[in-house]
């Protein structure tokens, strides 16, 4: 069925934005592939994330949108038989570059994950981790104040910071890992699927603080909800996974990149507009 | 350049954990050049102050590199960095009287060895102390046994907002925490290497002795075959060590497998949690028992108040010392280990094949002995070997219940006192022969060690094998 | 059991299409619930003898040791040792095994939790990896005489210089191999335990793997860690075997003279007491014998106790 269907990639350099003026590009992916041992994971992808905005990726599970954020930040070197091939740019500069140090980049391109996963330590001690490995100077206290507070939880925190943070719900522990991430003053926020275990109360107030966040970061997001893509993305990439001719493995690939609105009203490609009417995914 | 922040300076644990491993290191050094020596000197040849200077020479190799590396940019960029506070680099008097303040700890070291005088060696590290904390950047004295392991981690980066990126070597660590990271990195792998080494260790010495013993010129493979162990005598009749650890393990198996599944199958099976924090310490308590304790425990207890009196039913007369008593010993040393493994085993089996069986009208013996216990049986028997494996390697028990302390004649009655490989060792080494260190009777007991170690070895090799295969079902 | 024939139908499935199920289909079977409970009988008769075993060996030494130590607990504790049954005591042995336990502690601790931690976390799955993994599994299985002979032959013959040959340093080193293997694993089992999202965490905050390793992972696997630790020192405070081939001496009379004689002179420690003593005529020494037992009883007890207080408590420093 797939074969009838056109090209793959559509659309992924000059999006139909709204704007008249182009925001400035963040990540330049072209031809990105992803291999784990043997088996392509990811097969040549290639889009372009803007400067404070949401870039939401969607599709089914198993399409690889969370390997492909993964390469963002690098976490993929720490799968021992992963390994990228392409052009991943940030700010025109080549990630995987042999001169970058993963550990530099996930300095300025933070991560929040999928389970929410505090350290076992005080809740203070937590957003702390972060610039005191980086060694970031000023005022400690007042860091970690402006942290929570700019992931909306320092009300409920302020009289218990050295407090467990196992001992916050799953929806504040999610928040005190957006804490975290901010708190070394990224400019990249990655977020992996980050509402998939929480409640939708929970949910509502992380997509808020995603929102307000924008004006400050860069966010990347890979969720399965694609009502929640469509609530706070900006743009919208769509994954899909494609049994392989040859070996009948399915790999991720890129089926379109778009204004969010497009994708979800007016989308190019047949297979999305399967997915997001809910046809099949 | 002062930092507007400074960070909390390492806790005494961490200070205290690199200190340890580095003094470790010294040791394995050591050790390292004593092999050297015992290799190249031959064996059993002291060693003595004048070798010492082998390993000073290494180390102060090693220093030296460090110190060069220092002074090179790419050095001081990537591995070698010695580091002020500040993460400037370290002055040149800075770095040199840190290392020399090492070299004082390596020479302080041999003074404590060799010489009496625990003031010099006092007043050595007293010095090189106060060297270090009238250093510029002022480290605690305390630090000099942790050497630039602590020192640098004390070193830190400069604060840093986010400085622009414009080329892909702009994505860079700080010196300090490149050179940190590589140095955690290779000290692990040197001690992971300690078990590849002390395994080395153990083969060379072992069979080093062993093929001494094998070809000395008072040797004939006839004296393996005599009539008895008497190693004073030059008879080193085999098949009676054999013997007595056949029939060690053999009892100790006959005790401790019935006694070890049956807790094992009651605690994985039909034990409630409230049974187990009861009966699970228990066990524990028995593992943690001495095995020198149920030595006495065989000569003071079982012999006389258990096979006394059991034995005159039958018409046997029990002494204190026999090889049935010191196999029971074993055995209760044994049940805790069967105990843990064979349950390990059956937790190990899915909830989902007892559901099964269940959902099939089984009821619980049966669910236990047709579905959980052959799925497990791997583990389970697994668990013998490592008893067997133990059995045949214990010592004490058998060293103070077998009665066999000096030589033994061949005797394959188990109601009577007899010699094991193990206790032979024992009486060898503990100098009751009164052999240490002469003739090859002396070089037997490494004989005997190679055995050991090859007989235990492959039951471990074998028991990991079935282990691995039952990894794999589940 | 044997009368089941075809002719009389047990099962409720063999029951004929037109017959109606009784309620006798469903009623318990008296012989297979028999079997069931002798079945549980002989597992809680292994349970109760398993509970004889560690009763009998516990009052045996109790009753056997009653005498000497109600008539000469402390001068047993503080006498050195001694051919004279009223005047000897285990303070060399107390003094030996001190020491021994404080060697282990500094040598293997370290190195083991270093290896551990290679093996965890620096390791990828190389040829070099998978040796070191054997050897550490194997060096577990070793006996512990043959630590003996390696002790003997490196510590005491190879660095006579430093170790004064038969001494406590050479003990102490021994027993610091014996217990690393069981360190590394055990080590290595409670950092295999932490979530890899606690590390990934810390990764995306761009921690270096040393700094994830120093600041997460380590203080998360700390108890299980030092409980294993712990345990291994009781483990080598038990330990008899090498130390008779290491050369730890049955009686010695040299008092505690120098500091660096302490270290490099003739030794004992409470398990060869132990020994010593059992090895002696039983009727004059069975209580001795008996009494350096409890001691080395109430040493390892309560070093496994502390272990489990010290566990409980760790964990709840680290949890909610």
């Amino acid at each position: 069925m797939p074969d009838a269907l056109p090209s793959t990639v559509v659309n992924t350099t000059t999006p139909t934005n709204a704007n008249a003026e182009t925001p400035d590009t963040v990540f330049t992916v072209r031809d990105l592939n992803v291999y784990y041992g043997d088996f392509r994971a990811v097969v040549d992808v290639g889009l372009e994330v803007y400067e404070r905005e949401i870039t939401a990726f969607i599709g089914p599970s198993g399409c690889g949108k969370s390997t492909v954020l993964r390469c963002f930040n690098r976490m993929n070197d720490l799968i021992d038989i992963a390994r990228v091939e392409g052009t991943l740019l940030y700010h025109d500069i080549d990630l995987y570059h042999e001169d970058v140090d993963p550990v530099a980049v996930r300095r300025r391109i933070g991560m929040v994950f999928q389970k929410p996963n505090p350290f076992p330590k005080s809740i203070y001690d937590n957003v702390a981790f972060g610039p005191k490995i980086a060694g970031i100077g000023g005022d400690l206290d007042e860091l970690v104040e402006t942290s929570l507070k700019g992931a909306g939880l320092w009300e409920e925190v302020k009289d218990r910071l050295d407090k467990s943070a196992l001992g916050l719900s799953g929806g504040q522990q999610q928040r005190l890992c957006i804490a975290r991430a901010i708190a070394v003053q990224p400019d990249v926020l990655l977020m992996d699927e980050p509402c998939s275990a929480l409640d939708p109360i929970a949910t509502g107030t992380i997509e808020e603080l995603m929102r307000e966040m924008k004006n400050q970061y860069t966010i990347v997001i890979v969720t399965h909800n694609m009502q929640q893509a469509a609530r706070v993305s900006d743009r919208t990439a769509f994954f899909t996974a494609e049994a392989d001719e040859s070996t009948g493995q399915r790999r991720g690939k890129l089926v379109e990149y778009d204004d969010t609105g497009l994708i979800f009203s007016n989308p190019a490609d047949k297979r999305t507009e399967a997915y997001v009417t809910g046809r099949f995914g | 350049m002062k930092p507007a922040w400074r960070p909390a300076p390492p806790s005494i644990w961490s200070r205290g954990f690199a200190a340890g491993l580095e003094v470790a290191l010294y040791l394995v050094i050591t050790i390292l050049v004593a092999v050297v020596e015992y290799f190249v000197a031959g064996p059993f040849q002291d060693f003595d102050l004048s070798n010492w200077w082998i390993g000073f020479i290494i180390m102060a190799a090693w220093q030296g590199w460090h110190w060069a590396a220092a002074q090179t940019p790419v050095g001081s960029y990537v591995d070698h960095y010695i580091a002020d506070t500040d993460g400037s680099p370290a002055c040149f008097w800075c770095v040199v009287v840190r290392q020399l303040s090492r070299f004082g700890f390596l020479i302080a070291l041999p003074v404590l060895a060799f010489s009496t005088n625990i003031a010099l060696a006092v007043a050595l590290f007293a010095v090189a102390g106060l060297l270090i904390a009238f250093l510029p950047d002022g480290r605690a004295p305390w630090d000099l046994l942790a050497g630039t392991v602590v020192s640098e981690s004390l070193a830190f980066e400069r604060p840093a907002a986010l400085a622009e990126i414009t080329k892909a070597s702009d994505f860079q660590l700080g010196p300090q925490r490149i050179a940190e990271n590589n140095r955690a990195r290779r000290m692990m792998l040197i001690a992971g290497l300690s078990s590849v080494f002390i395994s080395v260790l153990i083969l060379w010495n072992i069979f080093s002795e062993a093929w001494e013993f094998v070809s000395a010129s008072e040797f004939e493979w006839s004296l393996l075959t005599d009539i008895g162990w008497f190693p004073r005598r030059n008879k080193f009749d085999l098949a009676t060590l054999f013997v007595g650890t056949l029939w060690i393990t053999g009892i100790a198996i006959l005790v401790a497998a019935p006694v070890g599944l049956g807790v094992a199958i009651y605690l994985a099976e039909y034990a409630n949690s409230k049974v187990r924090t009861y009966v699970k310490p228990m066990i524990e308590t028995l593992a943690s028992i001495p095995s020198v304790v149920l030595g006495f425990f065989a000569i003071s207890f079982i012999s006389p108040d258990i096979l006394k009196p059991g034995g005159s039913i039958f018409g046997i007369d029990f002494g204190i010392f026999s090889l049935l008593s010191a196999g029971i010993g074993v055995g209760i040393l044994s049940v805790p280990i069967v105990a843990s493994i064979a349950e390990d085993a059956m937790r190990a089996v899915p909830k989902e094949l007892r559901e099964a069986s269940y959902g099939l009208g089984a009821r619980k013996a049966t669910t236990a002995l047709r579905v959980v216990f052959p799925a497990a049986l791997s583990g389970i028997s697994a668990a013998i070997i490592v008893a067997v494996s133990r059995a045949i390697g214990e010592t004490m028990v058998v060293f103070i219940a077998a009665g066999g302390s000096g030589g033994a004649i061949f005797e394959a009655n188990p109601t009577e006192p007899g010699q094991t490989i193990t206790a032979a060792m024992a009486s060898l080494g503990a100098g009751t022969d009164s052999v240490a260190g002469s003739g090859i009777a002396f070089q037997s007991l490494y004989f005997l060690g190679a055995l050991l170690f090859i007989m235990t070895l492959l039951l471990n090799v074998f028991s990991d094998a079935i282990v691995r295969r039952f990894r794999q079902v589940y | 059991m044997t009368a089941t024939t075809p002719d009389t139908p047990k099962s409720p499935l063999k029951t004929g299409a037109g017959k109606r199920l009784t309620l006798d289909a469903l009623k318990r079977d008296r012989s297979d619930d028999l079997t069931g409970q002798v079945f549980l009988g002989l597992l809680l008769l292994a349970v109760a003898i398993a509970g004889a075993m560690v009763l009998a060996v516990l009052i045996t030494v109790a009753i056997d040791a009653a005498d000497v130590l109600s008539t000469q607990f402390w001068d047993f504790l503080n006498n050195k040792s001694s051919s004279d049954p009223a005047r000897a005591g285990v303070a060399q042995g107390i003094r030996g095994s001190i020491l021994i336990a404080g060697i282990v502690s500094i040598v293997a601790f370290p190195v083991g939790i270093g290896a551990a931690v290679y093996l965890e976390e620096y390791a990828s799955d190389t040829k070099l990896t998978r040796l070191i993994e054997v050897t550490v599994r194997n060096l577990a299985g070793v006996p512990s005489i043959v630590y003996g002979l390696l002790g003997l032959a490196v510590f005491v013959q190879g660095l006579r210089g430093i170790t004064g040959g038969s001494s406590v340093i050479s003990a102490g080193l021994t027993l610091a191999l014996l217990v690393l293997p069981i360190i590394i694993i055990t080590a290595s089992e409670a950092i295999r335990a932490i979530p890899s999202t606690l590390r990934e965490g810390a990764y995306g905050l761009g921690a270096t793997q040393w700094e994830v390793i120093r600041t997460q992972v380590l203080p998360a696997a700390m108890p299980g860690i030092l409980t294993g630790a712990v345990l291994s020192i009781a483990r080598a405070l038990g330990e008899a075997a090498p130390l008779l081939v290491v050369g730890a001496a049955a009686f010695y009379s040299t008092g505690f003279q120098g500091q660096l004689d302490q270290l490099q002179g003739a030794f004992t420690a409470l398990p060869m007491n132990v020994a010593t003593f059992a090895k002696l005529p039983a009727d004059v020494w069975a209580g001795h014998a008996a009494a350096a037992s409890v001691v080395v009883l109430v040493l390892v007890f309560a070093i496994n106790l502390a272990a489990i207080i010290m566990r409980a408590r760790l964990t709840k420093k680290l949890g909610r």
